[in-house]
């Protein structure tokens, strides 16, 4: 089923069944960076992620084969960090994802790592090799649009809170049964797995803010047990107590400009 | 059933950082020939309900009138067309057939039925509720797909309350049609407004019975040219986003906001009733979407024209109503001529009606300020119809500023032209 720039599922092929954005860019949207600047023509937009070190399937945070390390930070990740590629990947430019400015220049080797395995690119086919083994990830990222949103509402502090400057992109594996969002606290001993102390430091982010909760069928929710400022999914502010189902590219908004951004396994 | 239905979407899709709101005209046209398979004269079914409460007999020449206007009707009728006529008082009554079900259609019936219509006497008093509820029965006796009544009335509904007219109009909610007609100047344009809205028919007075015979006919030749019923309008919006208004806005103003019914995930069914070959009709769909950065382009609604069939929905056509945001106010800014004709249009359907209730209540000032804003958007929209119905209300000082004077005698009969009539809009001039 195609998808849509935020990851959405449609049905439709012009617009997002779910969110009504344009579908064009999700047609357009490259596989993973590599593959264009290595000159080999790219595949279709497949949601796979070789390991760029070797080219086997990836199946977790580090590489099954030769255990190069997939979250720190040094791949850029299809569905996220692939469109802020640096300047050497242009096809991924086009992708045109707001996150892009966010994201910090450390993937600058992996062009270069990508072109000497060719065989990712040959094997397009393999979609479903690249799930990572926990499955669901969340991206965390400075988002514009989002603060634009929340100062737009106003709020008492609304005229001191300022956008970062600089905010590097962090991405979480969720595992477990549950994922804390927040910020830790020494005094209270809380240290919530989805830590956003920063710097920058986001100053809307309650130290006990949302909670992601794993569902039976392996699909992920999200709960906020009564921030102080809330917590939307996707722009609508969800209730105080209610598990809400996340799907891959729902965006969860908390504090003034923090975006996690949902990742799901690719489909097999 | 032909799927050449045409949907077509007029709107400024730009909009400014941040904006949220979209507004679009949706032009739906019906293809001018037959739609392939029309419903087939089984298909439809009429039931024309006359008031025969006492006030019909003074004078005499308005129940005979109605006869005749019956009879006309009748006459209309197509071979094969189930149809029945009702006679309303405290209670109803079938007048032809008197089994409480429907005759079809034949020089036979149609003879029997203008012989019993011939034959029917006013008395008693006014309780329209239970003319629908028998008009609803009867409807149901026999299973056609386009249902649709004529009910005439002189007079107020006196003997139920409006909760009990409320209830007898959610029965027959979505089972038939009924285009209702004032006889005289002695029944209640809110009354008459509340079936036909609810019920997706039309109102009109018809201020000298003499008239009602040519009215009765046509309004029977409408109804035979409709082909497909249970039509709707399906509106989809993106997540997040809401519906902030659907209306029609031509022929004649009609808020359909509450009348959706969800269909989907993000969408509402809004329903439109029945449609004969070569309608057109636009509809003003207003929606909040969330803002998205510059340059992106979203989805704010799939308008599609749904027509319920044995088998399920049928799409009959669909149009896209967008947003894409731009820092360049000169594309934000651009008025869609479409929208604001519109929007014109409904405000000149409400003033009229806040104006002539000021004017009952005695409110000169409000009235007169209200009416002038009538006259003004009148004559700007160059709805002339609306504007001659104003000018016998009031004195037109000066039109494109809506100055005006009250007149200080007015014809019953011209105000409640005026009220009815005040929703019919023109259309715009692409």
């Amino acid at each position: 089923m195609p998808t849509c720039p935020s990851g959405h599922d449609s049905a439709s092929t012009d617009f997002c069944d779910v969110c009504g954005m344009r579908m064009d860019g999700a047609a357009a949207a490259p596989a993973p960076a590599g593959a264009p600047a290595a000159g080999i023509p790219a595949p279709p937009a497949v949601p796979a992620e070789p390991c760029p070190q070797c080219g086997a399937g990836r199946t977790g945070q580090f590489c099954e084969v030769c255990g190069f390390d997939f979250a720190s930070g040094q791949v850029p990740h299809p569905a996220a960090a692939g469109d802020a590629a640096p300047g050497g990947t242009d096809a991924a430019a086009g992708a045109g994802s707001d996150q892009a400015a966010a994201v910090p220049d450390r993937a600058a080797s992996v062009p270069d790592q990508a072109a000497a395995v060719p065989g990712q690119a040959a094997a397009p086919g393999a979609d479903g090799a690249a799930a990572p083994a926990a499955g669901w990830a969340v991206v965390v990222t400075a988002d514009r649009a989002y603060y634009d949103s929340v100062i737009a509402q106003g709020g008492p502090d609304a005229a001191s809170i300022e956008f970062p400057q600089y905010c590097p992109e962090r991405r979480f594996q969720l595992n477990g049964r549950e994922m804390r969002i927040g910020r830790r606290s020494v005094s209270r001993g809380l240290e919530p797995e989805i830590d956003l102390t920063g710097p920058p430091a986001d100053p809307g982010v309650s130290h006990m803010h949302a909670v992601l909760i794993a569902e039976p069928d392996g699909t992920w929710g999200v709960l906020d047990p009564g921030s102080a400022n809330g917590t939307t999914v996707n722009g609508g502010e969800i209730v105080a107590g209610v598990r809400v189902p996340l799907h891959d590219g729902d965006r969860i908004g908390v504090g003034a400009w923090t975006v996690l951004t949902i990742q799901a396994p690719p489909a097999s | 059933m032909s799927s050449d239905f045409t949907v077509e979407i007029s709107q400024n899709e730009y909009l400014a950082v941040g904006g949220d709101d979209v507004n679009a005209i949706v032009t739906v046209t019906s293809p001018d020939t037959g739609l392939a398979a029309p419903a087939g004269d089984q298909g439809s079914a009429e039931i024309i309900i006359i008031d025969c409460s006492g006030s019909m007999g003074s004078p005499r020449t308005k129940i005979e009138q109605a006869r005749a206007a019956t009879a006309a009707a009748v006459d209309v009728i197509r071979d094969g067309v189930a149809f029945a006529v009702i006679a309303g008082t405290n209670n109803a009554q079938p007048i032809f057939p008197l089994d409480y079900g429907l005759a079809i259609a034949d020089d036979q019936t149609r003879f029997l039925a203008k012989q019993a219509v011939a034959g029917v006497l006013p008395r008693g008093g006014t309780a329209i509720g239970q003319w629908l509820r028998l008009a609803h029965s009867m409807f149901l006796s026999h299973p056609a797909a386009l249902r649709h009544a004529i009910l005439l009335t002189d007079g107020q509904n006196q003997h139920e309350t409006p909760q009990q007219l409320g209830e007898a109009i959610s029965l027959c909610e979505g089972v038939f049609s009924c285009d209702c007609r004032g006889v005289g100047t002695d029944w209640e344009v809110g009354e008459l407004r509340r079936i036909s809205s609810a019920l997706l028919g039309t109102v009109d007075i018809v201020p000298d019975p003499s008239g009602l015979a040519a009215d009765f006919a046509a309004m029977m030749q409408t109804a035979m040219g409709k082909q497909v019923a249970g039509v709707s309008l399906r509106v989809w919006t993106p997540q997040h986003a809401a519906v902030r208004f659907v209306k029609q806005v031509a022929p004649a103003v009609e808020d359909l906001t509450g009348r959706g019914v969800p269909s989907g995930p993000q969408a509402a069914d809004y329903p439109t009733g029945a449609w004969g070959a070569s309608e057109s009709r636009d509809y003003h769909v207003r929606v909040r979407v969330t803002p998205a950065g510059v340059g992106q382009e979203m989805l704010a609604a799939r308008v599609s024209l749904v027509a319920a069939t044995p088998s399920g929905p049928e799409v009959l056509g669909q149009g896209l109503v967008r947003a894409t945001w731009t820092d360049d106010e000169a594309l934000s800014t651009r008025i869609n001529g479409s929208v604001a004709h519109y929007t014109g249009q409904a405000e000149l359907a409400q003033v009229i009606q806040e104006g002539l209730e000021a004017r009952k209540r005695g409110d000169e000032d409000t009235a007169t300020a209200k009416l002038g804003r009538a006259v003004a958007l009148a004559e700007q929209s160059g709805n002339e119809a609306t504007a001659k119905l104003l000018a016998r209300v009031v004195d037109v000082v000066d039109a494109a500023s809506g100055t005006v004077r009250l007149k200080k005698r007015v014809d019953d009969a011209d105000e409640m032209a005026l009220d009815t009539r005040s929703t019919k809009t023109v259309r715009t001039k692409r």
